[in-house]
């Protein structure tokens, strides 16, 4: 049934035919959900509302106990131990984060390691090293949570869920609560978080883009707890498994591959790009054939500029002299560039905001070419 | 008391034995008033502390079972409506005159002003503070014993004083049934019908209250340094 199948013993979390009901009603929340989640990835559950994505990750910890089936993590029965033990070992990220507000930072963050009795010296060097970790300021810590704006209160809502290095961490929609430039800065920080941690994380969301930038695997929810689509993000647009999840992510569904794509994935041409000694006729061929008016400037394989070939024709009305070179022009700062690194949607928005209709790009200091918006389309073949 | 006929030529001319208050007979009791003093503490702090422990008891239960809510407070309510003098009545020819009659009057009227602030306290402890507690792994008790009680103490000793201050002033009237405290100068005024241990009792009983109720509110201030840090950043928001 599944696109993309995960052996359920080398995964971290394994659900088995796992259902909900909740009381009487008729639809089951979840139906016979079979899904397994691989060690060390980003798994993301992703679906509108109603489509049991949140009920299914509550019973990972218990929080919403199944009406069938079966729900092993790491390799156990999550029945095995005492449900208190089991949730110690997952770390818990909530939407409205429930930091304790009768808490210092210092106790919030440690509330797991004091869970587990740890001594306060072994708590206090683990808050130190969590306010690292999450890039907090170490002063917050003898602060309570309501003197902190809401990303601060977010990065201890991770650090007091990996307090105690659990395995697994579990995030119920953990930006949406957050304004859209903290939510991506929060975002890059998980992602670099993880390139060192190595965890298992579910992360729930109703974002496609945030499961898309966020996870190596996306499982679509329909209503009733249905997982349409089980796969990696750049599958899942490319190969929509059905026409809910072709919906579900829309029209643009073109350009959120681009945001899977880097510009080094890309092909890119050099360019109307030239040496400084270049003679103004030569530039004027060069900028004509790639239809623009201005030439870039690089020495070797560094760029230095640009010069407008308008003002040629200002500074020479009465014909251009055959010895005039582009280094006697205007080098102005060449604004638009983006590195190899740079994810392809945003390359984009750098093309079109630019007037030179071409980004430059720049490893470091090397200049590896140019790239306009035939490149990109050609990336997505 | 053989009366006095003769007024002291010393003393003010609006302070003797026919004004309203005889200063000089107050001056000389310091030891009675003490005693009265100790007497009316021990009897509030004993039953305030009764009332507290039954109440605890009783909130928990609501909380945990949400059906016994409200037959407990349709009985505290009912305790709560019964006149003290009735009370008495009730209770003398079963617990005699004396302290247990008088406690028995006075728990049973702060069971309902207690249970209901300290519902009311657990109730506001924000779900999604209870969600998180649950998910990183607090054993019920543990979460309620260093999560939502903490949380609900505002409002528990909001109750707290309220209960306090009603019984500061209950506990006069059990002085009918012989238990002492302020309440014994008033009953010795009223049948003398001399008003300086009316007043003095009267006084004394209300700023007791008063001293008991600052008390607890710096004992709130103390326990709950979290609150203040939230209007800090309140402050530098709004100024």
């Amino acid at each position: 049934m599944l696109a993309l199948s995960v052996d359920p013993d080398s995964a971290a979390i394994a659900l088995f035919e796992v259902t909900k009901r909740f009381g009487d009603s008729p639809q089951p929340a979840v139906t016979s959900l079979t899904l397994a989640i691989p060690t060390s990835e980003i798994v993301a559950l992703v679906g509108p509302s109603g489509c049991g994505k949140t009920t299914t990750l509550r019973m990972i910890n218990r929080l919403i106990e199944p009406t069938e089936g079966t729900i092993s993590v790491l390799g156990r029965d999550q029945t095995a131990l005492p449900v208190h033990e089991l949730r110690r070992r997952i770390g818990y990220v909530i939407q409205q984060i429930g930091l304790f507000p009768h808490q210092t930072i210092r106790r919030n963050i440690g509330a797991v390691p004091e869970l587990l009795g740890w001594d306060s010296a072994r708590i206090d060097e683990r808050c130190n090293e969590l306010v690292d970790l999450v890039s907090l300021d170490p002063e917050l810590l003898d602060r309570y949570p309501s003197e902190l704006s809401g990303g601060q209160q977010q990065r201890v809502g991770v650090a007091r869920a990996l307090a105690a290095d659990p395995p697994i961490l579990l995030m119920d929609e953990p930006y949406s609560a957050v304004d859209p430039i903290v939510r991506e800065r929060l975002q890059d920080e998980l992602l670099r978080l993880q390139e060192r941690l190595h965890k298992t994380i579910v992360i729930v969301t109703h974002d496609i883009d945030e499961a898309i930038r966020l996870a190596d695997r996306v499982a679509i929810f329909n209503i009733g707890g249905i997982v349409e689509q089980y796969d990696t993000p750049a599958r899942i647009l490319r190969e929509p498994a059905s026409e809910f999840v072709a919906t579900f992510l829309g029209r643009e569904r073109g350009l959120r591959q681009l945001a899977l794509l880097r510009v080094g994935d890309l092909a890119t041409i050099d360019g109307p790009a030239t040496a400084p000694s270049t003679s103004i006729d030569d530039a004027l061929q060069l900028a004509a054939a790639h239809r623009v008016s201005w030439v870039a400037v690089t020495d070797r394989d560094r760029l230095l500029g640009w010069v407008s070939l308008h003002e040629a024709r200002a500074l020479w009305p009465d014909g251009i002299a055959a010895d005039a070179t582009i280094d006697q022009l205007t080098l102005r700062d060449f604004i638009a560039t983006v590195s190899p690194g740079t994810p392809v949607r945003e390359a984009l928005d750098v093309i079109v905001t630019s007037s030179t209709q071409m980004a430059a790009v720049i490893d470091g200091d090397t200049f590896c070419g140019m790239i306009t918006i035939s490149q990109i389309a050609g990336g997505l073949d | 008391m053989s009366p006095v006929i003769t007024r002291p030529a010393t003393a003010m001319p609006n302070s003797g034995r026919d004004s309203f208050i005889w200063w000089e007979w107050i001056a000389r009791r310091p030891d009675e008033i003490w005693q009265r003093t100790v007497e009316h503490t021990q009897m509030t702090v004993v039953a305030v502390g009764i009332g507290f422990a039954i109440s605890t008891a009783l909130a928990l239960v609501a909380v945990r079972w949400r059906w016994t809510y409200g037959p407990i407070t349709w009985v505290g309510n009912l305790l709560y409506t019964i006149p003290s003098l009735a009370l008495f009545v009730v209770l003398i020819p079963i617990t005699g005159l004396g302290f247990v009659t008088a406690q028995i009057a006075l728990v049973s009227y702060t069971i309902l002003i207690l249970v209901r602030t300290m519902v009311t306290g657990l109730d506001s402890v924000p779900e999604a503070v209870r969600e998180a507690a649950d998910g990183l792994g607090y054993t019920r008790i543990r979460r309620i014993r260093v999560v939502d009680i903490p949380l609900a103490l505002p409002a528990i000793i909001a109750g707290v004083r309220i209960a306090s201050v009603t019984v500061i002033g209950l506990v006069t009237i059990t002085a009918l049934i012989g238990n002492g405290g302020y309440g014994a100068f008033i009953n010795d005024g009223l049948n003398r019908r001399f008003a300086t241990p009316i007043v003095l009792g009267a006084s004394l009983s209300v700023l007791l209250a008063i001293g008991v109720d600052l008390i607890l509110v710096l004992i709130e201030r103390l326990a709950t340094p979290w609150r203040r840090a939230a209007d800090r950043r309140f402050q530098a928001h709004t100024t």
